[in-house]
């Protein structure tokens, strides 16, 4: 185990710097001025000086001078927001966009797994079908009309939820523990106050983002459902679930403590990579409902070749992705301890 | 799974009482799923009433959707419509703009003295004028914000250039800070309140500059902490984070209080502003809002009273339902075909249209009510001239004939000649020629086809579309690399010089390579002119030789749209889109 984890984070910086390098040639290639933000040429003065500032005087002095910086949390001042920071845009996105992701993930594996597991064990019934057309549904409607659908319904003709209203800072007290404003409610009142200044921010937090986060969890939980029905057949199939239950231990007692724990291994490796894919994935979803998240500096710094937000935004969602995936990979050992993650 | 299946009959009736079981199970299994369920939705629900509670709370006196995000509040970066709309709101420079009349009235300065020969400005500003954080604004502030925009160059610099020895200085400082003096700069500072600027030559609507974002004075002290020396050179240089709130200190009717990306701006009234008494609206908030019909739903829910600049798509629709509330009105632009003039295309081959009777020919062909008619859909008026009807006084040149259904057959036999004329007739033998346009707005290539179709029908020529994205589109545009492109231009300030200026021979933003002699030499000669109508009427006569020479093939227009209800006031209906914040209003029932 411990070998396996030294393996992969020796390979991290590797694989960040392969990233980096290909990340920045693309962006610097691509044709269009990041400093011309409208459609009027700049003076030559002008974008030499802005050239001066953000170190882009020469491709190679701007491929070299962002690393160290970006080890010391420095990515650079944003091309498309002048006086913005790249970190602080990070800092200010990221956040939100795992609040969102985080309840997405959420709905989607617990009524993905739940359904899944229903329809195998009612398979070929009615439920089945009805778990099928829902997996169906998810798969092929796209995630911008199922969030304009959810808006237009909950939120515009019966206003049950705020439209595309994002409560300011309600991600910074959601995260709680780790964020700042947890730390100084403590200092100031106690450890009551502001665990119960954490909770409060939960039904803030939920009316905000619970249609959002339905939109953007359909995709994954249809994929949960189906690895969760085909995995959960096969398991319900084999002689210990037979020995189980000729024991005399009660049906969903078998179902849910013995079966599900083997049937949800398949469902376990997808979990890694459909985080990252909600996480970056978020765009559209953060578009129709005006949700301040990374999802949306991450395309439109593309747009308008800002080529400093786009080495953040990248190399950003990049640790994320590796960091799932060893995630999962160490999770799979444990739920399976046949399974050794050491390779040998 | 393990159910006994034994058959207990046969037939239909077999069948049917198994599906209903299987119904019959499966309406259990979601009533279960839905028990389970039911208790959080009927908690969430609370929830979501307590919620919305606190969340309705938060409302601002006025709140409206500004026309995109706001990029910069630093007045040298301006650029975008919507930063300098949020400026005025903070800001106000030496002078303001009226929002009915456009006329320039006093705003940091009480009043101005003009000498006779139109050259020195000299300013006494308020002895009450005051920042957000208190200080007295005095002609310092003015001095180091305008030497800022000539020491650290932004969009607008070359708007300074009309300052005597401005550009030299911008330039010598360029290239060696040291020796740069400012004082060959005609920006004097008298005393605290009095600020002396001599010009290169008249300029008539130098107040109307004065009143512009780039004009804004800067508070020195404020900035300091983000003062960057470089190392080298010892040029210096300001960290735009100087504008983001509580850093951020303006002189105008309101101050930054809250600016996130993606959610928009919190603008708090600014009590020590020197007109405070008049300001309407204790707090404005400004939106930032990507999708046009979330826009939309929340003008309707009440959420929003005025949605600045809503697209061209949603406004034609609420009119065709004839909806009172969005309001349609001239703008301060024009939409048109920039026409390569070099004599080489990018290929290297040879350019039809450098042959000016190619640009008349294409230019008399094209009937552009369809394209306002079906494209645009709200009533923009086409044209055949580039500036745009907004001037009162500027005797308006005569534009190309026009198709216009009636003398359709004359017109066509005059492009047809000119095209024969030219060396295609009929058509022949002209080149495959591209039409390039941006393919972020639908309407650019919706306008392309028609175009093309009615060069085809008309001259017999076939031209291909070429929808690119819109980086590159800019790049190409201003590289010269293409041969027909859709373009537009808004003016800057209220002169018709912001529009003339394009087409100069050296200018930047001369996007067509056309260059005319005659054109540049009336536009110096306006420029020196004194007499405002003497100066108008030379403008006319440059105006008049673009509109002969078609570098460009003005097609309509621009109009504004605006959303906003009766409740709401202060909102004056201006091609400049210019609002006096102070005066906005909106009454709420709730």
């Amino acid at each position: 185990m411990v070998k396996f984890l030294a393996g992969r984070l020796i390979q991290f910086p590797i694989i960040l710097a392969v990233i980096y390098v290909i990340t920045f040639l693309l962006a610097w290639v691509a044709p269009g001025s990041p400093f011309q933000r409208t459609e009027r040429p700049l003076a030559p003065q002008v974008q030499e000086q802005l050239k001066r500032q953000f170190h882009a005087e020469s491709w190679h002095g701007f491929l070299l001078y962002y690393p160290p910086q970006m080890l010391k949390g420095n990515f650079g001042p944003s091309f498309n927001y002048p006086g913005r920071s790249v970190s602080q845009i990070l800092s200010d996105g990221l956040p939100v966009s795992i609040a969102l992701g985080g309840l997405a993930m959420s709905i989607a594996i617990t009524i993905g797994v739940f359904i899944g597991t229903l329809a195998a064990v009612f398979r070929g019934r009615a439920l089945d079908w009805v778990s099928l057309t829902v997996a169906l549904l998810g798969v092929s409607v796209p995630s911008f009309v199922a969030a304009a659908v959810l808006r237009g319904v909950f939120a515009y003709h019966w206003t049950i939820f705020p439209l595309g209203r994002w409560p300011s800072g309600i991600e910074t007290r959601l995260i709680g523990p780790l964020g700042h404003q947890f730390w100084d409610t403590l200092h100031a009142s106690g450890f009551t106050s502001a665990l119960s200044a954490w909770a409060g921010s939960f039904p803030q937090y939920l009316y905000a983002a619970l249609l959002p986060a339905i939109a953007l969890s359909l995709l994954p939980m249809a994929y949960i459902t189906r690895l969760t029905r085909v995995s959960m057949i096969d398991v319900l199939g084999s002689d210990y679930v037979r020995t189980a239950r000729a024991k005399g231990l009660s049906r969903p007692r078998v179902i849910f403590k013995h079966c599900l724990r083997n049937a949800i291994l398949p469902v376990l490796s997808y979990i890694g990579p459909a985080a990252a894919a909600t996480l970056v994935g978020s765009f559209v979803v953060e578009t129709v409902f005006q949700i301040p998240g990374l999802g949306q500096f991450f395309v439109n710094s593309v747009q308008s070749r800002d080529q400093t937000l786009i080495l953040g935004t990248v190399m950003t969602y990049s640790v994320l992705l590796l960091g799932l995936n060893l995630l999962v990979d160490v999770a799979y050992g444990w739920v399976d301890p046949r399974i050794s993650v050491g390779g040998g | 799974m393990m159910k006994n299946s034994l058959p207990v009959g046969n037939g239909l009736g077999l069948m049917k009482f198994r599906t209903m079981r299987r119904l019959l199970g499966a309406c259990i299994g979601m009533a279960a799923g839905f028990g389970v369920m039911a208790g959080p939705i009927a908690g969430l629900t609370a929830v979501t009433a307590a919620a919305s509670a606190a969340v309705a709370d938060d409302r601002a006196d006025f709140t409206f959707i500004n026309r995109g995000e706001v990029g910069t509040l630093d007045p040298n970066r301006m650029s975008w419509m919507q930063d300098i709309r949020i400026g005025y709101a903070l800001w106000e420079g030496l002078y303001a703009l009226d929002g009915d009349t456009l006329a320039p009235i006093p705003g940091a300065a009480a009043k101005v003295e003009v000498s006779d020969d139109k050259k020195t400005y000299t300013f006494t500003l308020r002895d009450n004028g005051k920042w957000s954080n208190g200080d007295a604004v005095t002609t310092a502030d003015f001095a180091f914000a305008w030497r800022r925009m000539l020491e650290e160059p932004g969009d607008y610099t070359y708007l300074f250039h009309y300052i005597k020895g401005a550009q030299a200085y911008e330039q010598a400082y360029l290239q060696d800070n040291k020796a740069a003096d400012f004082k060959t700069v005609g920006i004097e500072v008298v005393s605290p309140t009095v600020l002396k600027i001599t010009l290169e030559s008249p300029c008539p609507f130098f107040l109307d500059l004065a009143a512009f974002p780039p004009f804004f004075p800067l508070n020195e002290k404020s900035l300091e902490k983000f003062k960057q020396v470089d190392p080298k050179s010892g040029r210096v240089s300001y960290g735009g984070e100087f504008t983001q709130p509580p850093n951020l200190v303006t002189n105008g009717p309101y101050r930054l209080d809250k600016w996130q990306l993606k959610v928009g701006q919190h603008l708090v009234a600014n009590p020590h502003y020197w007109d405070a008494a008049s300001v309407q609206s204790k707090t404005i908030d400004a939106l930032s809002v990507d999708d046009p019909i979330l826009g939309l739903q929340k003008y309707e829910l009440g959420d929003v009273d005025w949605i600045a600049d809503t697209t061209g798509e949603i406004a034609a629709n609420l009119k065709e339902k004839g909806r009172q509330d969005v309001k349609v009105f001239p703008s301060f632009g024009t939409y048109f075909y920039s026409f390569n003039c070099k004599e080489k295309l990018p290929n290297g081959d040879k350019n039809p249209l450098a042959d000016v009777r190619v640009r008349q020919a294409l230019a008399m062909s094209i009937d552009r009510r369809p394209i306002v008619k079906n494209v645009t859909r709200l009533g923009e008026a086409p044209a055949n001239l580039y500036v745009p009807p907004v001037f009162p006084d500027y005797p308006t040149p005569t534009g190309l004939p026009m198709l216009d259904g009636k003398s359709n057959a004359d017109v066509l036999a005059q492009a047809r000649k000119l095209l024969a004329e030219a060396g295609y007739p009929g058509g022949q033998g002209f080149p495959d020629l591209k039409i390039m346009y941006n393919t972020d707005v639908a309407e650019h290539q919706a306008i392309a086809e028609i175009v093309a179709r009615q060069w085809k029908k008309n001259l017999g020529i076939t031209l291909t579309l070429d929808g690119i994205e819109i980086k590159q589109f800019q790049t190409r545009l201003h590289g010269k690399d293409y041969a027909i492109s859709r373009a537009s231009w808004y003016g800057d300030y209220n002169d018709v010089s912001t529009f003339t200026d394009k087409y100069k021979g050296d200018s930047l933003n001369n996007d067509s390579a056309w260059v005319n002699a005659e054109y540049d030499k009336l536009l110096v000669a306006a420029t020196l002119e004194p007499d405002v109508k003497k100066r108008l009427a030379l403008l006319a006569q440059a105006e008049q030789i673009l509109v002969n020479e078609v570098p460009i093939l003005p097609m309509y227009f621009y109009v504004n749209k605006y959303v906003m209800r009766d409740n709401v006031s202060g909102i004056p209906l201006n091609p400049r889109n210019m609002v006096v914040f102070k005066k906005v209003a909106a009454t709420h029932s709730k």
